[in-house]
């Protein structure tokens, strides 16, 4: 995700609770900027980058919790769930992609290295380390028969564990819709 | 008893404090002592201080019959001497003399009535005699002793006093002023603390550790209490910010009483620490601390240990080191109850100027932001504060032996950059650019580590219950990890030992100038 958007309209001699308010909002509409891939559980990149607006919103809550409403603290809580239940989704995306360019892949060759080139292409959108990828596609390295079976059933097990982890999210976000956390988060910073 | 060649002098020590009168018996070496009883009274001296200016018949009464039960327990130890400090309260008294005579004549004991200097020095050596001993004693740290009238604040390099101030400020003070209802309220608890925000604000704290030691009764009893409610670990002496507002909410929902009965407290010490609570937290909230460590330790120690380093005239060697140091600062009474008088009317104190201030009785406290420090000056306070966070985990994340530390390394930079990103208006362009791709640098860095420990750690967790056929794959894919991580951890300390540590702080403390805030001057947003 691109970094955050610079705030505008601060005074910078004005109390620091002032700013807070200005700065928090304009995080939270980051973060809602993402909201329409909630129901697309293959939007990998965008619930990641949903992820990084929860934590900036909850990082922005937090380190200026001194001056702003203390009826913010229940939307921290509420964040960092948010930001773990992503979490834990970004983890499964990255197992996942391992294993699937490691179980994909051929020992060596042209094949190997048209692997690597797609995986630093993918680096850019995903965030898979490259030097990580090149660490599992060692030739040198490369899983015998037996644990390459043990790898398919990790992946399967990833797999059904990332559908668990997407319901699991989508359930709390939906009824942080139902009770409309963004109003109310807003009147807060309003008062 | 004559005293044995080889056993060490059995000492006592006794001070009247604001809220105790307490009593340490010891063995007494130059750095060290041997404690064979350790009691206090709850007195409460300076409750009648507070309201009528003086010490009562009833208070002087109960402080001669508590010195002589602790003068007959220093005679069962053969104690010799028995050396007496009165502090804050004392102090205050219109009639301290009077009282301090009356003890005498009484009890046979001469009390000295010391300054806030040379009780700032005592508990200093009191609370810190233990940790001078550690082999990795901190370079930088400070003593706080919250009393029930005052609070001394010292800090100190290479165990070295270097500067202190004297706060007329206490847990006792606070309750009898603020929050004298059981349990406090809510709208008490606010005003105390916005009485204690705005005057910590207003005093210029020289203040460059991370590491404090707080002393004194509340702070002991707070520890106590969270080790009995949140089960902490009974072995630590730590307390953090969170801690202290996990028992604040506790003594707001229980009575002074209840607290004293679940918890095992003396039903005095109960109704005064809510306040006690209140004043290390917002104290820790100006210092930028998450957490504080407490000791059993202070002024009597203290008296203690210069009575053996410098022999009778001890107490003219502690002032006489108080007088040969620069970096005194004292606050009156006066000042504490009208801390928002305007900077140029006080005497005495080194004040950050250009505050906001109010006089006590018109701080709006329905809109606290008034009394809020500028946006531009809590920038500079937050990036001091981030990026000593961030650079303290260092020594933690190379030793690479709890996978914590990279993440909570991690955590800092994060933080960090998001503070950078708050406060980004206030910052110089370049600069912020530049810092901004330097801390990204260090994040990255973390975040490879951290990604491939969180890894690691799910896939030893399945391997425990995965089913043999599926247990190979894990086995290989943990070993391949285990290399990549060698690697990442091997570029953190490349990394680290090539970092100039003072730089970064330098790069990210600078990014707000003060050119920057004049130009900030002229932006205003709409809300002004």
């Amino acid at each position: 995700m691109a970094k955050a958007r610079p705030i505008q309209g601060l005074d910078v001699q004005a109390p620091t609770g002032n700013n807070a308010r200005i700065i928090a909002k304009v995080r939270l509409e980051e973060m809602y900027q993402w909201e329409r891939y909630v129901d697309s559980p293959s939007h990998e990149r965008e619930l990641h980058n949903l992820r990084i607006g929860a934590k900036r919103l909850r990082y922005t809550l937090e380190i200026f919790e001194d001056v702003l409403p203390e009826a913010c603290k229940p939307f921290v809580q509420e964040l960092e769930r948010i930001q773990e239940e992503l979490g834990a989704l970004h983890d499964s995306d990255v197992m996942i992609a391992l294993l699937q360019y490691r179980l994909s892949s051929s020992e060596g060759g042209a094949i190997y290295k048209e692997a690597l080139a797609e995986a630093k292409q993918q680096h850019e959108q995903f965030e898979l380390p490259p030097e990580l990828l090149t660490n599992l596609l060692d030739p040198a390295a490369a899983p015998t028969a037996e644990q390459r079976r043990g790898l398919e059933q990790l992946l399967l097990k990833q797999q059904q564990r990332r559908e668990e982890q997407i319901t699991t999210f989508r359930r709390h976000w939906h009824q942080l819709q139902a009770r409309d956390f963004r109003s109310e988060l807003l009147s807060i910073l309003d008062t | 008893m004559q005293e044995q060649s080889s056993s060490p002098p059995m000492r006592a020590a006794i001070d009247i404090g604001s809220n105790t009168i307490h009593i340490v018996v010891a063995r007494c070496k130059p750095d060290d002592l041997d404690i064979v009883e350790d009691q206090l009274e709850l007195v409460r001296i300076g409750e009648s201080v507070t309201t009528t200016g003086v010490i009562s018949p009833e208070k002087c009464d109960a402080t001669v019959a508590t010195l002589r039960k602790f003068e007959a327990l220093a005679r069962q130890h053969n104690a010799e001497p028995i050396l007496v400090v009165a502090t804050e309260a004392i102090r205050q008294a219109h009639n301290s003399q009077q009282f301090l005579e009356h003890i005498q004549h009484q009890t046979g004991l001469l009390v000295h009535l010391i300054s806030g200097t040379a009780e700032a020095t005592l508990t200093f050596y009191g609370a810190t005699y233990e940790v001078s001993r550690e082999p990795a004693s901190p370079k930088r740290l400070g003593v706080m002793d919250l009393g029930g009238g005052s609070i001394e604040l010292v800090t100190a390099k290479n165990l070295r006093i270097d500067w202190r101030i004297s706060l007329p400020i206490g847990s006792g003070w606070l309750h009898d002023r603020y929050l004298s209802t059981n349990p406090p309220t809510l709208d008490d608890l606010a005003v105390a603390q916005t009485f204690l925000q705005t005057y910590l604000a207003g005093i210029r704290i020289k203040w460059q550790s991370s590491t404090l030691i707080v002393t004194g009764g509340s702070a002991n009893s707070l520890l106590l209490l969270a080790r009995r409610a949140f089960r902490l670990d009974p072995t630590s002496s730590k307390l953090t910010y969170d801690d202290l507002m996990h028992c604040e909410g506790l003594m707001a929902a229980l009575t002074a009483e209840e607290i004293s009965q679940r918890y095992g407290q003396p039903l005095a010490r109960a109704r005064i620490l809510p306040a006690g609570a209140l004043i290390i937290r917002t104290v820790m909230s100006r210092l930028n601390l998450g957490e504080i460590s407490v000791s059993p330790h202070g002024i009597r120690e203290g008296v203690l240990l210069a009575y053996e380093r410098f022999g009778e005239n001890w107490l003219e060697r502690v002032n006489e080191e108080d007088s040969t140091s620069n970096h005194y600062e004292n606050t009156s009474i006066q000042q504490a109850l009208h801390p928002y008088e305007p900077i140029s009317r006080r005497s005495g104190s080194e004040v950050d100027v250009g505050r906001d201030t109010y006089p006590p009785d018109r701080v709006p406290l329905s809109s606290p932001a008034s009394v809020q420090p500028a946006f531009i000056d809590t920038g500079k306070r937050m990036l001091e504060d981030r990026v000593d966070k961030l650079l303290a985990w260092t020594s933690e994340v190379l030793k690479h032996e709890d996978i914590e530390a990279v993440h909570k390394m991690r955590v800092a930079t994060r933080r960090l950059r998001a503070t950078l990103d708050a406060f980004e208006s206030c910052c110089e362009p370049k600069q912020f650019k530049k810092t901004y791709r330097h801390i990204k640098k260090i994040a990255d860095l973390l975040g490879d580590a951290r990604d491939t420990d969180v890894m690691l750690q799910g896939l030893h967790v399945r391997l425990e219950q995965a089913p043999a056929e599926e247990r190979a794959g894990i086995q290989w894919l943990i070993q391949r990890l285990d290399v990549y991580r060698q690697q990442k951890q091997k570029a953190l300390e490349d990394f680290f030992a090539k970092l100039d540590q003072k730089a970064l702080r330098k790069q990210v403390t600078s990014c707000i100038q003060e050119e920057v805030s004049h130009h900030g001057k002229s932006q205003t947003h709409p809300g002004t």
